[in-house]
């Protein structure tokens, strides 16, 4: 091959490679990288939600880090985060067992558990905001139940729980789908290697599915945590963050923080904190879950 | 103090709103389905080419949606000024600032726009109202919020009352006269009076708003009677140098909340739902009390046809004579402002010929102070020259408290952008037990830090 014909081909590719990306990178440019940047140059700013008329250095990182409700929202977030990236997977793994298993009609019950996902969050907040408000505490009384006499979402502890307890419902059933690609990735003569082998069913889950499907753990939890850093709208539509702003997710402050107390450059310093430390949790997770995965 | 003007005779002097008044097509209200009508189709908008399109922000509020939606209508099809109001709706749980921002920041921005806190906020980029028509009809005082560094950014809507508000019916069956009770105690005996007939003596709603902004108001309009002396203990807040534990009005203003929780209804909550318990409770006469506002009444009277429903002070001392235990919470609930930084002057000129069609021609009234159940919006009039004006048993009992000066101002207008929010999230927390009066004096201090 000369050096000619390899540069045309070279050109060649880098032309079809602009025709099918340029779009899509326009449009990532314009809606996520331009306004990214002019967030965090606003954060220097005294951004007033309408103009940014002189720079002020770090004054807004500073008011951030005095906010206490910050501190007690983000908090609340690491809590959340930890109790639902538990939560989910463990929910999402178990019903990947439950219909990879040679059970009649696992179809139809991959769809039912995947459609809560399908369902925005703000019609889940107020679906649920019904059953733990009116539903649950009829039925409790009916059956003499204490554990959903009260309303859930009007007790700190509880109304912490309620979210959870929402977001497990929403997110496990797209967990699901992963795992059970997983579990259906790993070559059937593995299984019956081991199957005949006289491995028991729980030996090889732990030793052969879950090494060989390590990679589906790594996305579902990176997923996981993402989606609940970054929860907002069962927030909102659940409980509000109440009571006392009790709940309250970071993401949440930050919207209150700018868009309700008018504090835009404070709320827009706490965004970015946000990011990096989403960016950081995500990163550690993937390194660490990566560490788990084995080649074939 | 927001006052109220009902003088009907003054409207013969309007005649420089002549000009204003349509030439022959007025009383044609049509109702047609949508407000966002384009050019062409209607009466009016043959006598002119283009129509200069009125953007605004909002329906006032959502309670009367339909209701201001019918108005816009009315005065698209209608008018001669050759404009067109398009309303912009908003998104329920949504803030003004949030709303606006994107607008403004996309050269989009409403010309008009109607809001309370935030009106400081806008003041820099809204027109100065200063020698218009509609701000001289203002009644004295409703301009005084809207006043900032000598220019008029805003004029009001209406005046919004709120205090005890009592079911008659069960006060009379109960043997207690509203207007005999000038004290804290007087309000425990009537209590006991009403639970004497079997019932809950009051619903006392545990709502973050009614709780943050209009409960704490009572403390706030009674800590002083002169204004400034108000203003300044939110200086003073604003500043961290208010000991509010210390002060003996913040501790009588806590005496009778602990009074309306030791005679609340079980059912009353914090919960959203709150509100339509509240009213139901009321209502259906499960309760003698509920701490409200007349924008309550038209749901009450919905609901429980038969009964009357009034108004009555909530006294914080047992003194007759203590400042605020005659008077209820008389208020301006929010201003129209007229955007000058990207509109046309055409457009700024639309946006008050609408107002002054709203305001001043007899169509414009009855969509504004009319009752519900006619299209209005049941506004009580703050404009001089109103021939129109809601009649029901509350807003007459309103007009007699504005009448005889037994107002309180709604000092919570004052409270910056949001902090009703943080101080309903401390009352709440009061409310439910979760915190004692210490510990609620600090929160309320600290939210002015936020």
């Amino acid at each position: 091959m000369t050096k000619t014909t390899q540069l045309a081909r070279r050109q060649q590719e880098l032309r079809r490679f602009g025709i099918f990306a340029a779009f899509p990178l326009f449009i990532f440019v314009l809606v996520l990288v331009v306004p990214f940047f002019r967030g965090v140059y606003y954060t220097f700013t005294n951004w007033d939600g309408f103009d940014a008329t002189e720079f002020v250095g770090f004054d807004n990182y500073i008011s951030s880090f005095q906010d206490e409700k910050f501190w007690s929202s983000l908090f609340v977030t690491f809590a959340y985060v930890l109790a639902c990236l538990v939560l989910v997977n463990l929910v999402g793994f178990g019903l990947a067992l439950l219909v990879t298993m040679p059970l009649r009609g696992v179809n139809v019950l991959r769809t039912m558990f995947f459609v809560p996902n399908l369902i925005g969050g703000v019609i889940l907040g107020m679906i649920w905001q019904f059953l733990f408000g009116a539903a649950f505490p009829t039925i409790s009384e009916n059956l003499d139940l204490p554990i959903f006499r009260d309303n859930w979402l009007l007790s700190t502890e509880t109304s912490f729980w309620a979210l959870v307890i929402v977001t497990v419902w929403q997110m496990s059933g797209y967990m699901m789908i992963i795992y059970v690609t997983g579990l259906m990735s790993i070559e059937k003569e593995v299984l019956e290697a081991a199957m005949v082998d006289g491995a028991t069913g729980l030996r090889t889950l732990v030793s052969i599915k879950l090494p060989l499907m390590a990679q589906a753990f790594t996305i579902s939890m990176f997923l996981t945590i993402r989606n609940a850093f970054m929860a907002y709208d069962v927030n909102v539509s659940l409980n509000g963050g109440g009571p006392y702003r009790s709940t309250e997710l970071v993401s949440l402050h930050v919207f209150q923080e700018a868009f309700n107390y008018g504090n835009f450059a404070t709320g827009q310093s706490q965004a970015v904190i946000m990011f990096l430390i989403i960016t950081a949790a995500a990163l550690t997770q993937v390194v660490i879950t990566k560490r788990f995965e084995v080649q074939r | 103090m927001a006052t109220l003007s009902r003088r009907a005779s003054a409207f013969a002097g309007l005649a420089a709103a002549a000009a204003l008044v349509l030439s022959g097509c007025a009383s044609a209200a049509t109702d047609a389905g949508s407000s966002d009508s384009g050019a062409g189709d209607d009466a009016a908008a043959e006598s002119c080419s283009t129509p200069t399109e009125v953007t605004m922000l909002g329906t006032i509020k959502p309670e009367i949606k339909e209701e201001f939606m019918g108005a816009v209508d009315e005065y698209n099809s209608t008018n001669s000024d050759c404009v067109q109001v398009k309303v912009i709706e908003t998104a329920e749980g949504g803030t003004y600032l949030g709303d606006i921002t994107p607008m403004y920041e996309a050269g989009e921005a409403p010309v008009l726009s109607y809001t309370n806190m935030e009106v400081p906020d806008m003041a820099p980029r809204v027109m100065d109202w200063t020698g218009t028509e509609l701000a001289s009809l203002a009644a004295p005082g409703t301009l005084d919020f809207a006043t900032i560094d000598g220019r008029i950014v805003g004029i009001p809507s209406t005046a919004e009352a709120f205090g005890l508000l009592y079911n008659k019916t069960v006060l009379d069956e109960a043997g207690v006269d509203p207007t005999a009770i000038k004290t804290r105690s007087d309000l425990e005996a009537a209590f006991q009076a009403v639970e004497a007939t079997g019932r809950s003596a009051i619903h006392f709603s545990g709502l973050w708003w009614s709780l943050g902004a209009h409960f704490t108001n009572i403390y706030a309009a009674t800590v002083s009677d002169d204004r400034a002396e108000r203003l300044a203990v939110l200086d003073e807040l604003a500043a961290g140098s208010k000991d509010l534990i210390a002060d003996e009005q913040f501790n009588n203003w806590l005496d009778t909340m602990d009074l309306l929780k030791q005679y609340s209804i079980d059912s009353a909550s914090i919960a959203d739902e709150d509100y339509d318990t509240g009213m139901y409770n009321l209502a259906d006469g499960e309760v003698g009390f509920w701490f409200m506002g007349n924008w309550a009444e038209p749901n009450l009277l919905l609901e429980g046809p038969d009964n009357e429903y009034g108004v009555m002070p909530l006294p914080t001392t047992d003194d007759a004579s203590t400042y605020g235990n005659d008077s209820i919470s008389v208020g301006v609930p929010g201003y129209f402002m007229i955007d000058e930084e990207q509109s046309t002057e055409e457009e700024r000129a639309g946006a008050i010929a609408f107002l002054s069609w709203f305001i001043t021609t007899p169509e414009g009234q009855a969509r504004w102070a009319g009752p519900v159940e006619e299209g209005g919006m049941n506004f009580i009039p703050v404009y001089s020259g109103f021939e129109v004006a809601p009649a029901t048993y509350m807003a007459n009992e309103i007009s007699e408290y504005v009448n005889a000066g037994k107002t309180l101002q709604w000092v919570f207008s004052n409270y910056p952008a949001g902090l009703q929010n943080i101080y309903g999230a401390a009352m709440q927390k009061y409310y439910d037990g979760q915190t004692d009066r210490a510990g609620l004096a600090a929160e309320l201090e600290a939210a002015w830090q936020e």
